[in-house]
């Protein structure tokens, strides 16, 4: 992706022109077949909805952004410590990693009625389906990357009285980070969706909870209001991380 | 530029290709209809399932496909996009907010007469009286058990602000542990699964009737296209329908059976509870003067002046319009008598 | 999802067909081991700790709830699985077209590719009314939302192996004077079929999720369904039920499209 010999401002020159294309075309579908808004509303009245109930939406995406933030925390956190320890404790691979991947076998919007009735429908029930969702992408990203490590360099180490924590604190960790950051950066997206589909099965708050009490409401103006908000909100979450990675990176 | 042009050309493409299918979706054919439920497969349809099953829509010249509903679905609005010919909606109040929003649905038919929610508490609870609901954790659903507390509440004077009401969860478990005070549940599911966790007269319920409040649900819509233009499927469709109820109502295990076959994982002791109350709720009131899918013109007033006071809807409805029960009426009393 | 451990476990399947013919026996008997040792210890677990069935039933209950209504799993099973094929062909197609596409005319790809990116940040379950309302409770509808799960990350993977080809090799075919046909099906394709495969593997997983996801939009056979019921009538061992059934349908598929992989990457990278 990276050929430098166009000027990036053609290419964003058309990335504008594909999405004012895009947002013509629906604007006229929906205005030129006079579809109502419970088909496809325009995107005038879109933006006109979103901005007339801008609080409650600012408030619902604060609120999801919330469950996601935490769950990708804690999801990172766990996905980091098992597959540290397993570097660590190698015996530990055979106990974890097919437990991992049973339990990943079942997409995770599967586990949401248990986790629901488990955890209630609370803020709790949204942070364990993100944790989840997310501490399984960066456990095998993280795996690979510690896995990645010139055999050679690690006996070198070694041979220079290295300690197994040594060696990993000096050469694995540093070697797995542009995988570990890419398996985050993918984890963002991931996190905002789960949190937005667990909440539309219940929920006290966040867009998964407005939008499915705009349904209900038959507002689709406003249903479409919280889709716009919630993809704004990934591609916030996606570029923080995308920023922090590249701060890192370049800082090591 | 030639790519620029083609660009355009598919994204014109993709959005004639999207209007045409959204044209072309009310074009049914004439004997081909659909029914949409608003819940998942259980005995409380247990009627149109064996009339399904019977072959009384076919011997009505209809080709009928039952649609479940979901969390996630309104039945309004696929009646009035035409995705679906008939609709089993929410009730009163989602005809009067789809109404309210302009969508094109007219109540053919309502099926519960009374309310069919109750709001729960523990016997020896601290909770005696609607008074006693201030300070407490109240649960219940935002899909129109909401209204019926509110109006219970207001008949009592009370502020919703006065106790904590919160968005009730698919499970009674937070009630049976007691971290809630009052739970909302329908006669004929979650009152059935509160009672196999705790005995039954160790419960308390609040009964909207009580406090001169009905709010009849479960009702029947159809797209004011298909009542003007096609009502004699309106009529065919109800006809075979009160046929299946009666049947349902005469042979509860049969019904349960057929209801089953379509979703084998359900518990039958349960569905058959079910199809007891449901039958209690279809015949109460007015219907069993007039039969099922009865509507009380008054009842439906009254219900429309409260929404109205409590902003549920912005504007003054023309009942008429909402409300057709000339189909209903059509059918000979005796075929509408359970 | 699990990309990098699969790709350990295709490495050694490529071992395990060089070695001898009863190795494949070897490997069935040793995952039929594993998954016995499993149950044993989920069985012998719930015993002997005494776990609420409200959390965790013990798997006999639940192999006994699906042994006593099989053909609703089945069903289930198959309806599932067929949206999920039908999902992840078609996504499949399209990701790789929509990326050739966008490797040959770069104005295209600047024009669409970010709105490609926003597509995906869209959580498709908002999309799930409207979908109904277009499509109906058909097939198609479910086979539409894996579709729109599916074929993003196939797009990326494509575009990303087809610049991976080095550009001598183009114009020495050139130079032969092989076609944009020749060139693309020869050599630009085969370099790029390893990345390709990366996101096959994952959009196996996504296809079923939008099948599953799909299925929650008023529909009365698949595995979707079955889940959606059992929370409704908190039937936790009908959602065990449900997630085993999903749990098959997923590692089944899952691995069918790693041993394709095996065979076309194997059998690529010999020319």
């Amino acid at each position: 992706m990276s050929r430098a010999l166009v000027s990036p401002s053609l290419a964003a020159q058309r990335g504008i022109l594909g999405a004012v294309l895009l947002v013509a075309c629906w604007e006229g579908a929906a205005r030129g077949l006079h579809l109502p808004a419970y088909v496809l509303p325009a995107v005038s009245d879109i933006l006109a909805g979103l901005w007339s109930k801008r609080a409650t939406l600012v408030d619902a995406a604060g609120y999801t952004l919330l469950e996601a933030l935490v769950g990708y925390g804690l999801g990172c956190l766990i996905g980091i410590g098992l597959a540290v320890a397993i570097a660590l404790v190698p015996a530990l691979r055979a106990a974890i990693l097919p437990l991992a991947t049973a339990i990943n076998s079942v997409p995770v919007v599967g586990y949401s009625p248990l986790i629901l009735l488990w955890f209630g429908i609370g803020v709790s029930s949204k942070i364990v389906m993100v944790a989840m969702a997310v501490s399984f992408t960066i456990l095998l990203s993280m795996l690979a990357g510690l896995d990645r490590v010139d055999r050679r360099a690690v006996d070198l180490m070694r041979s220079f009285g290295a300690t197994p924590f040594g060696v990993l604190w000096r050469l694995r960790l540093p070697t797995a980070l542009p995988l570990l950051l890419a398996g985050m950066r993918v984890s963002t997206v991931r996190s905002v969706i789960v949190a937005i589909v667990t909440e539309m099965l219940g929920a006290h708050g966040g867009l998964g909870w407005v939008i499915y009490q705009a349904v209900l409401q038959i507002d689709f103006v406003q249903v479409w209001a919280a889709i716009f908000v919630a993809s704004a909100a990934s591609l916030a979450f996606f570029g923080l991380i995308g920023f922090l990675e590249r701060k890192i990176l370049f800082w090591t | 530029m030639l790519s620029r042009r083609h660009a355009f050309s598919v994204l014109s493409a993709i959005a004639l290709a999207t209007g045409s299918l959204v044209m072309a979706a009310p074009a049914a054919e004439l004997q081909k209809a659909s029914l949409r439920l608003k819940w998942l497969p259980q005995a409380q349809f247990a009627g149109f399932y064996v009339a399904a099953a019977k072959g009384y829509y076919k011997a009505e010249g209809i080709d009928l496909t039952i649609n479940p509903g979901g969390p996630n679905l309104l039945t309004e609005n696929l009646v009035a996009t035409g995705a679906d010919t008939f609709g089993l909606s929410g009730g009163t109040d989602s005809v009067f907010a789809a109404r309210d929003k302009g969508l094109p649905i007219v109540c053919i038919g309502v099926s519960h007469q009374i309310t069919p929610f109750i709001f729960v508490t523990r016997k020896e609870g601290p909770v005696k009286t609607i008074q006693d609901f201030k300070g407490k954790t109240v649960t219940t659903w935002f899909t129109g058990a909401n209204h019926v507390l509110n109006g219970m509440l207001a008949k009592e004077g009370i502020k919703p602000d006065e106790l904590k009401i919160q968005p009730q969860q698919v499970s009674v478990t937070p009630f049976v542990d007691g971290s809630v005070d009052v739970v909302t549940a329908t006669y004929y599911n979650e009152f059935y699964t509160i009672q196999s966790r705790m005995p039954k007269d160790s419960l308390k319920t609040f009964v909207a009737e009580d406090y001169g409040i009905t709010f009849p649900r479960d009702t029947l819509i159809v797209a004011e296209a298909t009542a003007k233009e096609k009502p004699e499927l309106v009529k065919a469709f109800l006809r075979a329908s009160l046929k299946g109820w009666k049947d349902a109502f005469s042979d509860p295990k049969g019904a349960v059976d057929t209801v089953m076959a379509t979703a084998p994982t359900l518990d039958r002791a349960q569905q058959e509870f079910m199809l007891t109350e449901v039958k209690r709720l279809m015949t109460a009131g007015a219907a069993a003067k007039n039969g099922m899918f009865w509507i009380d013109a008054d009842t439906v007033k009254t219900a429309h002046d409260f929404f109205l006071k409590y902003g549920v809807i912005s504007k003054p409805l023309d009942l008429a319009a909402a409300y057709d029960a000339s189909f209903i009426q059509s059918i000979p009393l005796a075929d509408r008598l359970p | 999802m699990s990309s990098p451990s699969a790709t350990s476990l295709g490495k050694s399947g490529v071992a395990a067909q060089r070695i001898a013919m009863p190795a494949p026996l070897r490997k069935l008997i040793r995952l039929l081991l594993g998954l016995a040792v499993a149950a044993v210890i989920w069985e012998g677990a719930v015993l002997l700790f005494g776990i609420r069935p409200y959390y965790l039933p013990r798997l006999s209950t639940i192999l006994m709830a699906m042994a006593a209504t099989p053909r609703a799993y089945v069903d289930g099973f198959l309806r599932t699985l067929a949206e999920t094929l039908i999902g992840f062909a078609s996504g499949g197609a399209f990701g790789v077209l929509m990326g050739v596409v966008f490797f040959r005319v770069r104005a295209l790809r600047e024009m669409i590719f970010p709105i490609f990116v926003v597509s995906q940040t869209i959580p498709v379950i908002a999309f799930g009314a409207l979908v109904v309302l277009w499509f109906g409770n058909t097939l198609l509808a479910k086979a539409i939302i894996a579709f729109y799960l599916t074929f993003f990350p196939v797009t990326v993977n494509t575009l990303l192996g087809l610049e991976t080809v080095d550009p001598k090799q183009v114009d020495l075919m050139r130079s032969f004077g092989a076609s944009n046909r020749q060139l693309l099906l020869r050599l630009q394709l085969p370099t790029a079929l390893p990345q390709i495969f990366v996101a096959l593997r994952l959009a196996a997983s996504l296809s079923l999720v939008g099948a599953i996801v799909g299925e929650w939009f008023g529909d009365t056979t698949g595995l979707g369904v079955l889940l959606l019921q059992a929370m409704f009538t908190e039937n936790v061992v009908a959602i065990w039920a449900a997630l085993l059934a999903a749990a098959l349908l997923g590692t089944g598929f899952y691995a069918v499209v790693a041993a394709v992989e095996r065979r076309l990457v194997f059998w690529s990278a010999e020319q």
